[in-house]
């Protein structure tokens, strides 16, 4: 029978399984190229065992949650688990198997000690640019060939000798063919590190040890989460919703999805959402299950290092063909999109079964704002401004949504500084504000939206990627809903135009943007919240006099001060 | 009469002293602090070691003032004043999220409610032009509120003003003309760096701080006035440099992590002395544990820290908390084992304090082990409860289905792991390997847990050095006064002219000079050190580069490569630099005495105190107990072994040898390496 192992060495392991994790992720940090990955950490790690179980990941960006594994088991599913030999190094990018876009790169490298496979080192991060049609990730592509180069798995090592035929190709490929090359020698970095720590520690506990603390591991991780679903009433839980359009003007696009909980296990299905939209919006099955792991971890497991034991009770499924589970040629560029309202949805479904851990919708997606040109101070070089936009977060039992804080399926995103913003770019930021009353009233208020105004100073073309007018931001509990966004564009002599969406639109110099997004959904009825607290929003500028009379009751004297008379009577009338 | 330097470390349970005569060996002392007024815990440890306080002639100090302000959220309220349009970055905080799996996530507390933030007309462009003049009708309205509110403190953040500060400069004539007696912070004083958030962030804590620590140091020198002190009061800046108790009035934030740097400058002193170039500084208490790095004799300094999600911008050495040292909680979660990140801290604390504390942490283990001695604590002032300690691990041992002595064990095991991980963690991302460095430890609980961490990490040495319990103390008097100074300065090396940048540097050091002889520096005793944050063109992130007088452009491109290789791993030699800040760290050097020969209490003298059953590795060993004051370099002690002293026990394990240097450090090594 199997090896028997202390609950000490048991711990040991298990924090070193994720200690060389975080090890891993450090050294792909350290030695990024580009700064969407060493700053906006838009990357992810994992350590993975011989069977394509996780034994430690490093917390990166949570759309990349647990989907890892998934690559490393669908490479044996195709080759068998014989075809990893020591010393190789696989890269793909494909959106159908690796469920993302086609930017993000998913490097395997198997780990080996004694002639025996005892894992793998497996990383993921997103490159600037992979050779789509436009640079970056383009906002109108309609089938993937027009994304980028797309790779199945692939040996860039082979038996640990580099195919440099191969990485060149990948370098001819990339406007950024150099930082492309930095990045994946990055990866590659992170996956050595994780071999060596991951050999030393069988060095250390041997095989026999290893194998059975990682039994152990799982079997604790499978009992907490089993405990913990089992707690959710047995039920069918349902919740829809739409986004907009799929960038090429086609929609409302829906989304669907209802959760069967029986017992200590849940199933997630996704039937009736959109069937593969012609616009970049799809992604691969692989991504929507890490999407759906996120939803679950955020209410089940939110303090737990994922390992092979967990997301065990969950189980997912989405039509063939449809926008979670795209099939060749879809384009996936935008991928994360539905993903953003899928997540909030699936926390609105279970909401009632679970009110203590839920919050409001949050405003939902990145609003991605592009804008390119010359910049007449340096020599009308060519400049690229691309940035995503906050908005408000959802209230919940005990708390006020966040105000301006950026999307659940970002990573550790910070917003330019007006100061360098304006140096780097012919541009000028004229405003930069939270915007009141944007978020959903309730007893918890849910999060503001964010205004942020920019003046063209040369001329220069627009892209916008803004979402969830349709499905805007909802309320819980009869808290209310969130204001939606809206992006205006006054070009001068023209009349102010108004959009969500827009390809390459002319804006000459003295053109004013003006963004705003969504805020979030509110927190349990308006009408029950504290009048003080309604006077400090109103102090504060998150809520106008004339909001906190109309949604929440409050009427607010001369001097500022609550009027609690006419508020008892406001609130009487409306009860 | 004797001349006495004198130092003094305030942390959060005790106050440490050290003592340096001019004529004899160092000694020190340990006071309980007086939170409420902690000038006077310092006052009464003063008092205790030198009666006759006109005999000090250097008073050095680390003080957790301004940081428990903040902490408490006792400060100032704090008006905020920023340009027009962009007020709330203030409030957005850049809108990143620092924990990503949290669907309740709340931002970073600010200091000032968004009620107190006031937008204040006036534009210029990022290259200093005026594109609207400053709005003085704006801040007449905010002198009215803060008049009438009775407001005391004032900070200012007007956009691009670390380039361009006259609106800056402007306003903070009228505000302090027309609001006599209240504390206005002009952001480009503190901070002169770009990104308006981060800056303003500085500039609020600095002024949400200047009021409580101003009332403390001249509090604090009255009292010493009274005693009859004539020396001059200094105070430890997290820089690692000291500065006059009137400069650092100023400029409080500065002085904000003042206390935990003293370690780090004592390591530098250390690694000097020891002629070792690389130490990992461990510094663990009973409820902390914080980890700095000596890198090739020097500490390692960052321009930019956060304190509980807050950016602050300065001149920082890098210390970094990893763990919660002694006070770690044991606990089951399910089935399985754990070590914590719960902290049983200073109240209750470990269950062998004896206050109350029921669930067994690192600390009980230790004593239920025998590794630690129930009278061991602060020479025996402070009494361990060795029943209580057995208790809460017996309890927790019947849950995990272990022996007492299999999970106490486990416990140090686990904890030493994680502690070692989290180590190995942070040198990782630099790019180092821990096995290149020496182990230093000190504080209360260092040396008991350095050769475990040790072992865990391949280490080869761990030092151990003298007072290991007030070793900060003893490290503020081994720095200087420091001064630094910082201006933006863009341009690419391509086509940046030496001259320009040689006036800048020239500039820089005639503020520093001025600000040092103000402090009382002569002359001759000043030096600077020269630095520039410097990227490749294009990048958003700069790393700071040394920059010694005289270098030429090509030197100054191959030290910023090599600076950009060594700490993300890979440089781009080629690519085009740019620089964005010049900075400039002036010094006015102190008198210090040298390393002296240890053992004040002979050769002669028998070192063994007795000995105790201590547990290693399941087995039960006489490990005999040895007191530090009474061994000298003769001496080398095979473990098992214990070394105990007022403020800290070594544990030398089965395996590893301890002997003392000739500077009177204890140096422990495997058994046979030497």
């Amino acid at each position: 029978m199997s090896t028997q192992v202390d609950p000490v060495t048991t711990e040991i392991i298990r924090n070193a399984f994720i200690a060389i994790a975080n090890d891993m992720n450090a050294t792909l940090i350290r030695s990024a190229f580009t700064p969407v990955i060493y700053e906006g950490k838009d990357c992810s790690v994992a350590l993975i065992d011989d069977q394509g179980e996780v034994l430690g990941q490093s917390l990166g960006l949570p759309l990349f949650l647990g989907n890892l594994e998934i690559c490393v088991k669908l490479i044996a599913e195709q080759h068998g688990w014989d075809y990893f030999k020591p010393g190789d190094v696989f890269y793909m990018n494909d959106s159908y198997m690796t469920g993302t876009h086609l930017n993000d790169s998913t490097v395997i490298m198997p780990i080996f000690h004694n002639d025996q496979r005892i894992g793998f080192a497996a990383s993921r991060a997103h490159w600037l640019d992979v050779g789509a049609k436009d640079p970056g990730t383009p906002v109108d592509s309609h089938e993937i060939y027009q994304e980028g180069t797309r790779w199945g798995p692939t040996r860039l090592y082979d038996g640990g000798v580099a195919r440099d035929d191969v990485i060149d190709l990948l370098r001819r490929n990339s406007r950024f063919g150099d930082a492309l090359i930095g990045d994946l020698n990055a990866q590659i970095a992170a996956g050595r590190t994780g071999e060596r720590r991951l050999k030393s520690l069988f060095d250390r506990f041997g095989v026999e040890t290893i194998r059975a603390a990682r039994d152990e591991i799982f079997r604790q991780t499978e009992t907490r989460e089993r405990q913990a679903v089992g707690e959710i009433p047995d039920g069918s839980y349902v919740a829809e919703g739409a986004l907009d359009d799929d960038g090429l003007g086609n929609g409302p696009v829906p989304v669907k999805l209802k959760i069967d909980v029986a017992g200590d296990s849940m199933q997630l299905d996704l039937t009736g959402s959109s069937p593969q939209a012609r616009g970049p919006i799809n992604c691969g099955l692989t991504q929507t299950i890490a999407a759906v792991r996120v939803a679950y971890k955020l209410l089940v497991s939110p303090d737990v290092s994922p390992n092979g034991g967990s997301f065990k009770p969950l189980e997912v499924s989405a039509p063939d063909s449809s926008v979670f589970n795209a099939k060749e040629p879809a384009a996936c560029g935008w991928y994360f999109t539905p993903l953003g309202l899928l997540i909030d949805l699936v926390i609105k479904a279970l909401a009632p079964a679970m009110p203590g851990r839920v919050a409001g919708a949050h405003y939902g997606d990145s609003m991605v704002i592009t804008i390119a040109g010359n910049d007449p101070r340096n020599g009308d070089q060519p400049y690229l401004m691309i940035e995503p936009t906050t908005g408000g977060w959802g209230a919940f039992d005990g708390g006020d949504g966040a105000n301006s804080l950026i999307n659940n399926v970002n990573g550790s995103f910070k917003d330019l500084p007006i100061e360098v913003f304006e140096r780097k770019y012919p541009l000028r930021i004229r405003r930069y504000n939270i915007r009141e009353d944007s978020g959903g009233a309730g007893r918890y208020r849910g999060g503001n939206g964010t205004y942020r105004e920019y003046e063209v100073l040369s001329d220069s073309v627009l892209y916008l990627w803004f979402e969830r007018a349709v499905t805007p931001a909802w309320g819980l509990f009869d808290g209310g809903d969130a204001r939606p966004p809206r992006v205006e564009v006054d070009v001068p002599g023209e009349d102010t135009e108004t959009y969500l969406k827009v390809n390459a639109k002319p804006v000459p110099v003295g053109t004013i943007i003006r963004s705003r997004t969504g805020g979030g959904g509110g927190f349990g009825p308006a009408m029950e919240r504290a009048p003080e607290q309604v006077r400090a929003d109103v102090l504060d500028g998150l809520v106008t006099r004339d909001a906190a009379r109309e949604q929440y009751g409050v009427v607010l004297g001369d001097d500022g001060s609550v009027d609690a008379q006419a508020t008892e009577a406001v609130r009487a009338a409306s009860a | 009469m004797s001349e006495f330097r004198v130092s003094a470390d305030i942390g959060g349970t005790f106050t440490d002293l050290v003592v340096d005569p001019a004529d004899g060996p160092t000694f020190v002392g340990k006071v309980a602090t007086t939170p409420d007024n902690p000038a006077r815990g310092v006052i009464e440890g003063v008092q205790q070691l030198i009666p006759n306080a006109s005999e000090i002639n250097f008073f050095v100090h680390g003080t957790t003032v301004g940081l428990n302000a903040f902490l408490e959220r006792r400060g100032e309220r704090v008006l905020l004043l920023m340009t027009a349009g962009s007020g709330d970055s203030y409030s957005i905080a850049r809108g990143n999220r620092q924990t990503l799996y949290d669907l309740q996530y709340r931002k970073p507390e600010q200091l000032v409610a968004r009620r107190d933030v006031h937008e204040i007309g006036g534009r210029l462009a990022w290259d200093g032009e005026e594109l609207e003049p400053l709005n003085h009708d704006d801040l007449a309205t905010v002198v009215d509120k803060v008049k009438s509110e009775g407001i005391a403190s004032v900070a200012v953040c007007f956009l691009h003003s670390y380039a361009h500060p006259q609106h800056e400069l402007e306003a903070g004539k009228i505000l302090s003309e027309a609001l006599p007696g209240v504390s206005i912070t002009l952001s480009h004083t503190v901070a002169p760096e770009w990104r308006e958030y981060e800056r303003a962030s500085t500039a609020v804590m600095n002024a949400y701080v200047a009021p409580v620590v101003q009332r403390y140091l001249s509090s604090l020198e009255q009292q010493f006035a009274d005693l009859g002190m004539g020396a001059t009061v200094h105070v430890m800046q997290s820089s690692g440099g000291v500065a006059t108790a009137e400069a650092a009035r100023d400029k409080p934030v500065f002085t904000l992590l003042s206390g935990p740097v003293g370690g780090t400058v004592g390591g530098v002193s250390l690694a000097k002395a020891m002629g070792r170039n690389n130490l990992l500084c461990v510094d663990m208490g009973g409820t902390s544990f914080d980890l700095s790095l000596v890198i090739d004799g020097s500490g390692t300094a960052t321009t930019e820290t956060e304190l509980e999600g807050l950016p602050l911008l300065m001149s920082i050495l890098d210390i970094q908390t990893i763990g919660t040292g002694g006070g770690s909680i044991a606990w089951m979660e399910g089935e399985g084992l754990r070590v914590g990140p719960h902290s049983a801290g200073s109240q209750p604390g470990p269950a062998c304090y004896g206050r109350g504390g029921k669930e067994p942490t690192v600390t009980d283990a230790n004593v239920f082990l025998g590794r630690l001695g129930v009278a061991s604590l602060l020479g025996g002032d402070m009494t361990l409860d060795l029943d209580a300690a057995t208790t809460a691990i017996n309890s927790l041992a019947d849950r995990a289905g272990m022996t007492p002595t299999a999970l106490a064990e486990g416990i140090l095991a686990i904890s030493n792991a994680a502690m070692a991980d989290a180590m190995r963690t942070i040198t990782v991302s630099q790019g180092l390997d821990p096995r290149d460095f020496s182990l230093v430890a000190f504080g209360g609980a260092g040396p008991m847990a350095a050769v475990f961490l040790a072992q865990e990490l391949d280490i080869s040495e761990v030092v151990v050095p003298n007072f290991p319990g007030t070793f900060s103390a003893w490290g503020m008097l081994q720095t200087d006064l420091r001064s630094d100074q910082t201006c933006a300065y863009y341009s690419p090396t391509q086509s940046v002219d030496l001259s320009d940048l040689e006036k800048h540097y020239q500039a820089l050091e005639q503020e520093g000079a001025e600000a040092l002889r103000a402090q009382g520096v002569a002359d001759e005793a000043l030096s600077f050190e020269r630095s520039a944050d410097m990227r490749y063109i294009g990048q958003e992130y700069s790393i700071n580069v040394a920059l010694p007088a005289g270098s030429q452009v090509d030197d100054i491109v191959a030290a910023f490569h090599e600076s950009h290789e060594r700490r993300y791993g890979h440089g781009s030699p080629g690519a085009p630099v740019e620089f964005v800040n010049l900075r400039l760290a002036a010094f006015g050097a102190l008198v210090r005495s040298d390393f002296e020969e240890p053992g004040q209490g002979g050769g002669e003298a028998d070192p063994v105190l007795g000995e105790r059953q201590a547990i290693y590795g399941g087995q039960e060993l006489p490990t005999p107990v040895y007191d530090r004051l009474k061994l000298t370099s003769s001496h080398s002690l095979a473990g098992p072994a214990i070394i105990e002293e007022k403020s800290a026990t070594t544990v030398v394990p089965p395996g590893w040898v301890a002997r003392v240097d000739d500077i009177g450090n204890i140096l422990i090594t495997r058994e046979g390496s030497q």
